[in-house]
């Protein structure tokens, strides 16, 4: 987008008038005792057309109540109590389901959350493409953009739109025919060579039926070099309308599916999360809405995917003029991606502005530990207590050496060559899972995996806990091979060598109380007798800062972070050497994954532990690991500490993953 | 998929050879003698008793008696009863009635415990979905053949609306407070699986996609609600064929229509071993044929399963 055009549209806003003007909005859910429990308190703002605006907030502040409500989807027992919500100047909040119908689709769409549910499992991903269009009487042969888009394209296009007729989109029936008459039109027109060559593969990758207009065609034909009359002759000839086939291959290949017609036909199990929420994209955009309500759209998928796809709805949008209403917990996500900033906490807003405002001059105390907290702004390790202020090398070096002078191997954990192999449903050749991955965990530091979902690290780790026999390779644990290890060593192995899983609900036993969970290890490994393992029990919980009130509880009394930070109160029990975290802090709220994550290390620094740390995300890595290894398919490409991987990382894939870091590049012009 | 029917058939043969033993087996061990049973009050002529045991190898033992049958089965000679009729003849006699009886069942059932099932998950709460729901668990708590007794009491006896029974040759009308009763149980299962379906698939998240998408109320709720809540209720509703033609032996005797279930009761009763493992061997095909048919419906409804 050129300056000119960007002024053009500040000024297209202002003369609109907001878009969405939601103010002093209150929602109420009503509890099954029939008392009123408030989600959404007196919270105010504005999108303008064309705008992406982010509301960011923890889970359970409001943020995705508040978008629910513009859409009229509130769940259960949801009901706005107070306030206003203008849509284009017409009041919303408290219409009929039957006027929402109208408005949903065609005035408003959504990208919903998670993928993986969002999708009917039973059809096919084109039918429920098309059940949008049909549901909204969309002409499928013609494009339909908003004033916005309009004004922002005649900004580029070399030709002047006239009416209707030159949206009409390319049909797949008539592709083959327009390719020949444009390969005609070039050699007549002196293209040759080169030039020829580019412009026919050009023509190639933008002629997409069912999503390339007749005045794009005729735009590209001159761009190429055919006169302007004749290139509009062949326009007309050949781009005569699509089918509905056609418009919803063009709307998947729009939101980036590949192979798109093909694509429609398969169903959503078929497909990966990332395609999943490409297909939702193409849904939420199929009729052209002029508001589109992205709820964490991408918190579901791997920060690669989740720039990809950030980056591809911000194209589309951009280019028909829809303005988003961004729902995320990360701020730097946010800053990143929105012109704007609403930070909601308890059901209010207490904060917005523009997002550069937001970030680096924050008011309300709430947005200030929220900067501090986002992972993706954070520059350096963290420093525990003990340590602040002292350098993190010279400390790692003083401590190896006075490991070495009690004569144990420097290396707590060593990885030899890991291969391993897993058998395919009907297929010959074995899936290489991992390919040949050596590395070693040094006492008292934290070595991170990182890679993108697939890349084999969690299978490395489960390798490492000897939960997993490698088809190849040895893992050595204090300089002993573990494959070698007998009943009684492996019993003492696991009493040293602790995990931390992903999902903190599912790896506690919902039946177990939070005594039981935590004094179990104690149990099974025979250590002491019941009152020094409550006693014992009660030290671990006040270790991770949690009350000891919660011993009587159950799992589901408790909040993800909190759980978290009991399956790390399991693994401490035994006081082990090494810990395994496999995306321990990967499901968590900003806020509570940097607790958690300063907690790990603070716990590291007091107690000398060793962490390995499966992580997607490398601003993770960043905070608290101190060398890093990175794993692509299976195989290891790059070893190094942590501030070379960030400051000189060597190979492409590497810096694919920094670029990925939301928000790493902002500057903040914090001390 | 052809790998996979073919695969599925052959597990049928151990099947089959496993309940005709265990049903021979059961019939054989049997207390009392039928041959002395057919001479009733009259004195045991022991020549005679001789040559009927030997005509229907009695005086062999057990596994030689069961091989001989299963010799005969396979060149479809299912043997006589004891008083000289074909097995196959009963059967074919019989069956139709228990079919008819079945499907009328089976139509009563899959309507009625669909219909209120639909009613019932989508107005939670409501008195009517409360009125459902204990008549649903009455009918399940209640043994058939007290339904059964009430029924004919009620519409047959009191208000005279229906027949009470039926006879040899039954007609439509005749079969029609049987199969109510037949299919009670199920229907009741089956209003509750539908309730349970449709009241946890309107919370999912594709639901409220559709709805954000602009489809109205009437088709999110056919789309994406009910046809997704009908995949478990049709294959309940599938392996129940089967389970009709075995459960309407306590209906046929209440009524005393002579079906499958009638004919079954009295060969026991008789220890006609030919003609109950026939039966129970017919009746565990149309089960396992059941079965069959509903896995690839499955695979047909659920595009999620796939068989190979």
């Amino acid at each position: 987008m050129t300056e000119n055009v960007n002024s053009d549209l500040r000024a297209m806003q202002k003369e609109h008038g907001p878009l969405l003007e939601v103010s002093h909005l209150a929602i109420d859910f009503t509890t099954d005792t029939g008392k009123a429990v408030h989600a959404v308190r007196d919270s105010s703002f504005s999108v303008y057309p064309g705008q992406w605006v982010a509301i960011v907030g923890e889970s359970g502040s409001g943020k995705s109540t508040s978008a629910m409500a513009v859409l009229g989807l509130l769940p259960g027992t949801g009901h706005v109590v107070g306030g206003s919500i203008k849509l284009d100047g017409k009041e919303i909040a408290g219409a009929k389901q039957s006027e929402f119908d109208k408005l949903r689709g065609t005035k408003m769409g959504l990208v919903p959350q998670d993928p993986m549910s969002n999708l009917n499992p039973v059809w096919r991903i084109g039918t429920q493409v098309k059940e949008a269009l049909k549901a909204n009487n969309m002409d499928v042969a013609h494009e339909k953009r908003s004033s916005l888009a309009k004004a922002l394209a005649a900004g580029e296009a070399a030709v002047q739109l006239k009416g209707n007729d030159d949206e009409t989109f390319l049909g797949s029936k008539e592709l083959p025919e327009l390719m020949d008459a444009a390969k005609k039109a070039l050699n007549a027109a002196g293209v040759t060579g080169e030039a020829f060559d580019k412009a026919v593969a050009g023509f190639e990758s933008e002629w997409v039926p069912g999503s390339e207009t007749r005045w794009r065609v005729a735009d590209d034909l001159i761009k190429a070099g055919v006169a302007s009359e004749q290139a509009w002759s062949i326009a007309k000839k050949y781009v005569l309308g699509a089918t509905m086939d056609d418009r919803i291959a063009g709307l998947l290949s729009e939101a980036g599916l590949p192979d798109a017609a093909t694509r429609a036909r398969q169903y959503p199990h078929e497909f990966s999360g990332g395609m999943r929420q490409r297909a939702l994209i193409a849904i939420g955009l199929a009729c052209r809405p002029d508001l589109l309500i992205a709820d964490e759209p991408t918190s579901a998928l791997d920060v690669t995917v989740q720039k990809r796809i950030l980056d591809h709805l911000r194209m589309l949008t951009d280019n028909l003029g829809t303005a988003v209403l961004f729902i995320t917990h990360d701020l730097g996500l946010a800053a990143e991606r929105a012109q704007h900033i609403v930070v909601m906490y308890k059901g209010q807003v207490v904060e917005s502005g523009p997002s550069l405002e937001v970030l680096q001059h924050p008011q309300h105390p709430y947005t200030k530990r929220l900067v501090a907290a986002a992972p993706s702004l954070a520059s350096q390790r963290l420093i525990s207590a003990h340590e602040r202020g002292e350098n993190v090398d010279a400390l790692l070096e003083h401590k190896v050496a006075g490991e070495a002078a009690l004569d144990k191997s420097e290396h707590i954990i060593t990885v030899d060559h890991l291969v391993r192999e897993f058998k395919l449903p009907r297929k010959k050749e074995m899936f290489k899972a991992v390919d040949d991955v050596s590395f070693s965990v040094k006492r008292g530091t934290t070595l991170a995996i990182v890679g993108e979902s697939g890349s084999g690290k969690s299978t490395v780790a489960n390798m490492v806990l000897h939960l997993l026999q490698p088809t190849s390779g040895k893992v050595f644990y204090e300089g002993r091979d573990t494959s070698t290890f007998n009943a009684k060593d492996l019993l003492n192995f696991r009493r040293h060598v602790q995990p931390v899983f992903q999902n903190p609900y599912g790896s506690l036993d919902p039946m177990y109380s939070i005594y039981r969970s935590i004094e179990e290890p104690l149990r099974i490994h025979k250590i002491g007798d019941n009152k020094s393992r409550e006693k014992r029990v009660r030290e671990l919980l006040d270790m991770v800062e949690m009350p000891q009130s919660v011993m009587g509880r159950y799992p589901n009394e408790l909040s993800g972070g909190q759980r978290q930070r009991i399956a790390i109160a399991r693994a401490m029990a035994l006081d082990p050497d090494v810990i395994v975290c496999d995306e321990a802090v990967s499901a968590l709220d900003v806020l509570v994954q940097d607790q958690v994550l300063r907690l790990l290390n603070d716990l590291q620094a007091e107690k000398g532990l060793s962490y390995l740390f499966i992580t997607h995300d490398l601003a993770v890595v960043r905070q608290i690991a101190d060398e890093v290894v990175v794993m692509q398919h299976g195989r290891l490409v790059e070893h190094a500490t942590t501030d070379e991987v960030f400051n000189n990382p060597k190979m492409q894939y590497t810096r694919d993953l920094l670029d990925a870091i939301p928000g790493g590049k902002l500057q903040l012009g914090l001390d | 998929m052809g790998k996979y029917l073919l695969r599925r058939i052959l597990q049928m043969i151990p099947v089959v050879l496993g309940t005709t033993f265990l049903v021979y087996a059961l019939v054989f061990f049997l207390p009392g003698d039928p041959v002395k049973a057919m001479f009733g009050d009259k004195p045991i002529n022991e020549a005679v008793a001789a040559q009927i045991r030997a005509e229907y190898h009695l005086d062999q033992p057990f596994i030689i008696q069961y091989f001989i049958y299963l010799k005969n089965a396979l060149t479809l000679d299912f043997g006589n009863t004891f008083a000289g009729q074909p097995v196959i003849d009963e059967i074919t006699r019989a069956f139709p009635v228990t079919i008819k009886l079945g499907l009328m069942a089976f139509v009563f059932e899959a309507i009625f415990g669909v219909v209120f099932g639909i009613i019932s998950g989508l107005k939670k709460g409501k008195w009517y979905d409360t009125v459902i729901l204990i008549v649903s668990l009455l009918l399940i708590s209640v043994p058939t053949f007290v339904t059964g007794f009430v029924l004919q009491y009620l519409l047959g006896i009191k208000w005279s609306i229906l027949p009470v029974t039926a006879g040899s040759d039954p007609t439509f009308l005749d079969l029609l407070m049987p199969a109510m009763v037949l299919g009670s149980v199920s229907m009741a299962y089956i209003i509750r699986l539908t309730r349970a379906e449709i009241s946890s698939n309107i919370a999912e998240d594709y639901v409220r996609t559709a709805r954000a998408k602009g489809m109205g109320n009437g088709q999110v709720m056919l789309r994406h609600v009910l046809r997704n809540s009908l995949i478990p209720v049709v294959t309940y509703l599938g392996q129940d064929i089967g389970a009709l033609m075995g459960g309407a032996m306590i209906t046929e005797q209440i009524f005393n229509i002579h079906g499958i279930g009638f004919l079954t009761y009295q060969s026991i009763l008789k220890g006609e071993a030919n003609l109950v493992v026939s039966i129970v061997t017919l009746l565990m095909l149309v089960f396992v044929v059941c079965n069959l048919i509903v896995d690839m419906l499955y695979a047909a409804l659920d595009p999620r399963i796939r068989y190979a």
